[in-house]
């Protein structure tokens, strides 16, 4: 005989004596493990009995009665005396017992509903946070000032720096200058003090940062055939400033972060890897509409300074026809054929422009990196 | 399979006695020493997936070890990694405890664990996250707590409030709900508690003395920030 129950009362331990449960058409025959001969041999009739749900999940049948001056308690789990107590015992029993089911069913509705009105509110959250949220970010950033953009890019610029090699002088820092100068100079109301600074590294990269700081990689330079290569990605880079796109990622990230945390709560893993995978997406590069901006305004900047835009085209196209290793500019740039045809459509859409060459010789701008 | 608590208080170990071919699981990282015929294994308790799920969700430990007396009877001991009591208890079969997810130490190999989902509200605002562990079966269950481990008795229909942070075990013979500390939203977060169970009886709930997460604020503020 297998206890199938637990029993609750003021002389039995906390956790409940238990039970053998078996059902009689009379009533409830309930046998004790500890006193296996009870009077009456435990049979308990129906009318005697109060029912209802209980436990932690309200799965439990609950059964109740009064035995020597003591209220016992019974909780029943085991789906099959449960059942053949609903099918057994008087109606009016049952009907208590059908109450507390459906109550429970109810409770279990409502927590489904409750579970499914805050996925679809996380859900909600989360598209809106990626494709709808770009009206709200702009309003942010624009009320961001550019003092307080210029100081966040600086720390980090500074902190990059501490740990590089700064180009400080020579032909490479000067022709970098002029490209700079060239550009900056055609940029209308430029609130921003362009610090473009010349890294020695073999990464073929260049990067910008909110406030207006810009590492050039001297492996950049090494790569580019001219000056107008350089100066075309110099364009890009300026552009994603002018546009304030990184201050537009930090914003978006923080309040990504920011509603997931509220969302959530402090859970531990699921948010944990949530908010790991969504910034890590996030830091990785700017958005696919961000690079198209600056593509366009680049190539449009370039045009002005009279500086020839296909510089740029020509530079990645090159890179990815002879790409042996993986080369970093393009694994945040890649130069799709779409990317290809949609800058050389803007450059075709300009008016045509005379092209001012670069006072520097390209070929002893990239002598003087050499060996290094 | 015989269980004792060694050095009890803050720093206490148990000492678990196997019969040959008996086996224990145990929190992944428990094990501190062993004779040298327990095998230790690693299992993903309720598959690949139950074991993922658990990671996921609890953040638990993704295997718990399995610790086997395969070439002859031995013991082993084993430690939590927080500061804080054991109790070991016998599961009857009947009652079933659910445990917040850093509550579990080891359990008899006929001890079942699986995680379990919380309501929404019990998730949000219980303070032991949307999944719990539900432990039921026969046989020793050992479980660990943050401070001392005090052991709350309900008879049927008494009541007892606990703050959400201090749960380490309950079983699922009471219920609980969440409530404010205070009347007043204000006055509840200002008290300190915020939110508490409501626990209802008949069964038992071990509350633990610390709280992890109040402790993991306090000790920040000594940490030095590194540049």
């Amino acid at each position: 005989m297998t206890p199938n129950a637990l029993c609750f009362g003021s002389q039995f331990p906390v956790t409940g004596s238990p039970c053998h449960v078996e059902i009689t058409p009379s009533g409830m025959r309930v046998r004790l493990e500890s006193q296996p001969s009870e009077p009456d041999d435990g049979l308990i009739p129906f009318s005697n009995l109060s029912v209802s749900s209980g436990g932690l999940h309200h799965d439990q049948l609950v059964v109740q009665w009064s035995a020597d001056s003591d209220r016992r308690t019974l909780f029943l789990k085991d789906p099959e005396i449960i059942r053949s107590f609903r099918e057994t015992a008087p109606k009016d029993l049952t009907g208590e017992l059908e109450e507390a089911a459906s109550k429970v069913r109810k409770i279990r509705r409502r927590r489904r509903m409750a579970w499914i009105a805050a996925g679809s509110l996380v859900a909600a959250l989360a598209l809106f946070m990626w494709f709808g949220s770009n009206v709200l970010v702009d309003l942010a950033v624009s009320r961001i000032p550019i003092e307080w953009e210029k100081k966040l890019g600086e720390a980090a610029y500074r902190d990059f720096l501490a740990q590089q090699t700064v180009v400080k002088e020579g032909q490479a820092v000067a022709a970098v200058s002029e490209m700079t100068r060239r550009l900056t100079e055609r940029i209308s109301d430029d609130p921003y003090e362009f610090q473009v600074t010349v890294v020695r590294s073999d990464v073929v990269n260049a990067f910008a940062l909110p406030g207006g700081y810009v590492v050039v990689f001297t492996g950049l330079m090494k790569k580019a055939e001219n000056g107008e290569e350089v100066a075309g990605v110099l364009s890009h880079e300026l552009n994603h400033v002018l546009q304030r796109h990184g201050l537009e990622r930090i914003v978006k990230q923080l309040g990504l972060v920011a509603a997931l945390s509220i969302v959530l709560g402090d859970q531990q893993g699921l948010i944990g890897l949530t908010k790991q995978v969504g910034v890590e997406l996030l830091t990785l590069r700017f958005g696919r509409e961000q690079e198209t901006e600056a593509d366009v305004t680049g190539v449009q900047l370039l045009h002005r300074a009279n500086i020839d835009s296909h510089g740029m085209i020509r530079f990645f196209e090159r890179l990815s026809e002879q790409q042996k290793e993986p080369i970093e500019i393009l694994s945040t740039h890649p130069m799709s054929a779409a990317r290809a045809a949609r800058l050389k459509a803007e450059v075709a859409a300009l008016p045509k422009q005379t092209l001012e060459p670069f006072t520097f010789d390209w070929k002893a701008v990239q002598d003087s990196l050499a060996g290094s | 399979m015989k269980s004792e608590v060694l050095y009890p208080g803050a720093f206490p170990m148990v000492r678990v006695e196997l019969e040959a071919g008996e086996n224990i699981k145990a929190e992944s990282g428990a094990m501190v020493a062993s004779s040298p015929t327990i095998d230790i294994e690693s299992k993903m308790e309720g598959g690949f997936l139950g074991a993922l799920s658990r990671k996921l969700l609890t953040g638990e430990k993704f295997f718990f070890q399995t610790l086997k007396a395969a070439r002859g009877p031995g013991e082993v001991l084993l430690a939590p990694t927080v500061p804080g009591e054991i109790v070991i208890m016998e599961l009857d079969g009947l009652n079933e405890y659910m445990v917040q997810k850093d509550g579990f130490l080891a359990g008899a190999d006929t001890v079942k664990i699986e995680s379990q989902m919380q309501s929404l509200s019990r998730g949000l605002l219980g303070g032991e996250g949307f999944f719990i562990l539900k432990i039921s079966g026969k046989g020793p269950l050992i479980l660990n707590s943050f401070g001392a481990i005090h052991k709350i008795e309900l008879r049927p229909d008494q009541e007892y409030i606990v703050d959400n942070s201090h749960l380490v075990a309950w079983s699922a013979t009471t219920s609980y709900h969440i409530e404010r500390a205070a009347s007043g939203w204000v006055a509840s977060f200002t008290s300190g508690e915020g939110f508490v169970c409501r626990f209802h009886g008949p069964g038992v709930v071990y509350i633990q003395s610390r709280n992890p997460g109040g402790f993991g604020n306090w000790i920040r503020q000594f940490i030095p920030v590194s540049e």
